[in-house]
């Protein structure tokens, strides 16, 4: 992208332009914003609209290997959505959905917003080396970080049930995360969480730094608790960026696929299914394509709504500025 | 400058074009010249049998020289996403690997070339359980590759230290000598008799057809899961009780991971059931990298059957070479495939530990003492059943759930083969 804007450009070759050909000029420049469009267009139309309508048109066919191997479905109508609002496998996992990405959602924005306010008050070289902390957890790859902690929780020779056992927590040796679906989805919970922390961290401590330090510093002459300001000074200031962070953080933890998938050794129990794995597994593992499309579909339309609100925030938000 | 941002719009266009033909024509002009194939193998060979991979590629070479053998090693976690995958794209491998219960399925969709098995090395020989997963429909759709039977490998020192110099031919010897080496071993947390990975559902399966159960029946052409059966429930029991005695291994895990033989070759585990390949696996870095002195204290036995006289079946797992039927070189890859499963290379694979594709080869196991005991075992065995979506079962982890579900008390064994046995029913009924 040039850094000079079309506009100022426009205006620069005016004099020119007008000289020659008046009319050619005002449709060029009627037409110029279409024309800068065109390429972002292309790549967004090829890469997003194209998998989307795909994904749409299998989710209305039987696509087995069969098929596949044929490069040709068969149109079965709404079938596949009738076969999955009537198994309770997909409701199931549709409500662990939801559940799963409040509870992470909640725990990220909350730890995030103690570690910025945190970062605020350390000195300065203690908070460089936080953040370089937190930057290192960010620039992991995450399928690097699922597999460090794999072998951290490892029933047979993991780190984390020696370390247990050492400090006296109890006999975790052989303990096995996964036997219970409730630790499980601890662990699960966790390395999501670990994961998210510092891109959300960073952003609010980026945030907080605009607080003026005189508002705080008048409230707590007034006699309001830390609390109370937090309250009633910081987080209205900082509404917008919330609204970003935890709207991206729904989206994110909604479709958290890598996480389970790699941590269960790609052999997670219908406990640990997600929508994403629920649909990954119907098309990927059983080859019912068309039916994994139709619950992918439904994934990216609740994904639509949220970011239909999230849209609204961001619109409401640039009125106000 | 006006004119200048228009060029520049003008160019990204023509760049996409170009890029997306150039990129277009690039895949058409690889597949014309043919220089060379692609090979889909799953790891086991990259680990086990490396040297019979390389025979065949040499042979095929003095045949085809200037042709290039691109061997990708796969895993048995993702191969055939992979492959389906691959499939979609209409860039398939020119040969590849499938297990023998994979196979059904790939055959029953057309994924495979049909092949004439008279132009192959040994065809009249073929192991019969192969060949039957190589057929569909009155057709031959793949190479037999290799079989294998489980046994368990044991830790000789250890049953002596217990009173048992020889290993052990009934089912209440099995379990007495198990028992003792609890009790003297066992205060060692880590430590197991008989290290059982919860989700090894074919050790399970084992149990169930020595039961006389069956995973599911067909009448007139309807399919039904009855892991459900009284058989199966009291096998599974049994199961069940003998692996809380005598594992501490993970219950919600598979053979692969760990490999069994890694805490054996940790002194963790006086014994396990695994293949035959698992016995030189002992001693590879990934395996456990156990010292050459250890191979002294290592003994192998057919486990015994809780019937007298008899073996606990064993599943009669293999792994079979196809062409799929979009290879743009199909010739080329029938002539690496003679060359992979011909003589030569099977006599590689066999000394491997692994049961040869010909019955002509079965003299080469039998002459090594480490690896007879699985021929042995060989001699009761039992498949999966013959559907074309049994793989999807497979693959929905259905057999490994129930597993974890009944050694972690989660289910009751009654109710946890009912729902399996539900979900059996529905996905090998399911329409392809």
């Amino acid at each position: 992208m040039s850094s000079r804007s079309p506009v100022a450009a426009a205006s620069v070759a005016a004099p020119y332009a007008q000289r020659r050909r008046p009319v050619g000029r005002r449709l060029r420049r009627a037409l110029a914003p279409y024309g800068l469009l065109l390429p972002a267009s292309a790549v967004i139309a090829a890469v997003l609209a194209y998998p989307l309508y795909y994904l749409v048109r299998l989710s209305f066919q039987h696509y087995g290997l069969f098929q596949l191997v044929r490069h040709k479905g068969v149109a079965i109508g709404t079938a596949n959505y009738a076969q999955i609002f009537h198994d309770s496998l997909f409701w199931h996992t549709l409500v662990r959905t939801v559940a799963v990405t409040a509870v992470c959602v909640v725990l990220t924005v909350v730890l995030a917003t103690l570690i910025a306010l945190l970062l605020v008050e350390l000195s300065s070289w203690v908070r460089l080396l936080l953040t370089a902390g937190l930057i290192f957890v960010w620039a992991t790859p995450v399928v690097v970080a699922i597999s460090i902690w794999s072998w951290m929780i490892d029933f047979e020779f993991g780190v984390a049930n020696w370390t247990l056992t050492k400090l006296g927590v109890g006999n975790f040796n052989h303990h096995d995360w996964f036997a219970n679906p409730w630790s499980g989805w601890g662990v699960i919970i966790s390395l999501i969480v670990w994961g998210a922390i510092p891109f959300v961290a960073i952003t609010l401590f980026a945030g907080l730094t605009q607080v003026s330090s005189e508002l705080l510093e008048a409230a707590a002459i007034d006699g309001a608790s830390r609390w109370r300001a937090f309250r009633d000074i910081t987080l209205p200031l900082l509404k917008p960026i919330y609204v970003i962070v935890i709207s991206l953080s729904i989206i994110w933890d909604f479709q958290v696929f890598n996480q389970i998938w790699l941590i269960t050794n790609g052999t997670p129990s219908p406990d640990y299914y997600m929508m994403a794995v629920y649909s990954y597994v119907t098309s990927f593992k059983i080859s019912e394509y068309g039916l994994g499309s139709a619950i992918a579909v439904v994934m990216v339309a609740i994904m639509g709504l949220i970011s239909v609100f999230y849209v609204r925030q961001m619109v409401k938000l640039g009125d106000v500025e | 400058m006006k004119a200048r941002i228009f060029a520049a719009v003008a160019l990204a266009a023509a760049l996409s074009v170009v890029v997306s033909t150039a990129s277009g024509g690039n895949k058409s002009a690889g597949k014309a010249s043919a220089s060379s194939i692609t090979v889909w193998l799953m790891s086991d060979a990259q680990a086990g049998w490396p040297a019979a991979v390389a025979n065949a590629t040499n042979q095929f070479q003095s045949q085809h020289p200037g042709v290039d053998v691109n061997v990708q090693y796969q895993s048995w976690d993702s191969v055939l996403q992979k492959f389906d995958a691959s499939i979609a794209a209409g860039d398939t491998p020119d040969v590849i690997e499938l297990g023998n219960s994979q196979t059904a399925k790939y055959m029953a969709a057309g994924a495979f070339q049909a092949i004439q098995p008279k132009n192959y090395p040994n065809s009249s020989t073929w192991l019969a359980g192969l060949k039957q997963s190589c057929t569909y429909g009155g057709k031959t759709y793949c190479v037999p590759y290799y079989a294998g039977a489980r046994a368990v490998i044991y830790r000789k020192d250890l049953y002596r230290s217990v009173g048992f110099r020889s290993p052990p031919k009934t089912y209440a010897k099995f379990l007495a000598v198990n028992s003792k080496l609890m009790k003297k071993y066992g205060k060692n947390s880590n430590f197991s008799a008989f290290y059982e990975p919860g989700q090894n559902w074919y050790v399970a399966m084992s149990f169930v057809a020595d039961y006389g159960g069956q995973i599911a029946t067909n009448k007139g052409g309807k399919w039904k899961g009855t892991l459900n059966s009284p058989q199966g429930i009291q096998a599974l029991t049994a199961f069940k009780s003998m692996v809380l005695k005598f594992s501490r291994a993970s219950k919600t895990n598979d053979e692969a991971h760990p490999f069994p033989s890694i805490p054996f070759a940790k002194s963790r585990a006086a014994s396990f059931i695994g293949n035959g390949w698992e016995w030189p696996y002992v001693f590879n870095p990934k395996g456990g990298a156990a010292p050459a002195s250890f191979a002294k204290k290592m003994g192998a036995y057919p486990m015994p059957s809780h019937i007298k006289g008899r073996f606990l079946p064993t599943f009669l797992g293999g792994s079979d070479v196809g062409i799929p039927s979009q290879s743009h070189n199909k010739s080329l890859a029938a002539d690496w495939i003679k060359a992979y499963t011909g003589t030569a290379s099977e006599t590689l694979i066999a000394k491997a530990g692994n049961v040869p594709n010909t019955t002509k080869l079965l003299g080469v196991n039998a002459k090594i003492p480490a690896l007879a005991p699985f021929a042995k075992a060989a001699n009761y065995s039992w498949f999966v059943p013959i559907a074309a979506n049994w793989v999807n079962v497979e693959n929905a982890n259905i057999l490994k759930t129930m597993c974890t579900n009944i050694l972690t008390n989660r289910k009751s064994v009654a109710k946890a083969t009912a729902d399996a046995s539900a979900s059996i029913t529905k996905i090998l009924n399911a329409k392809s």
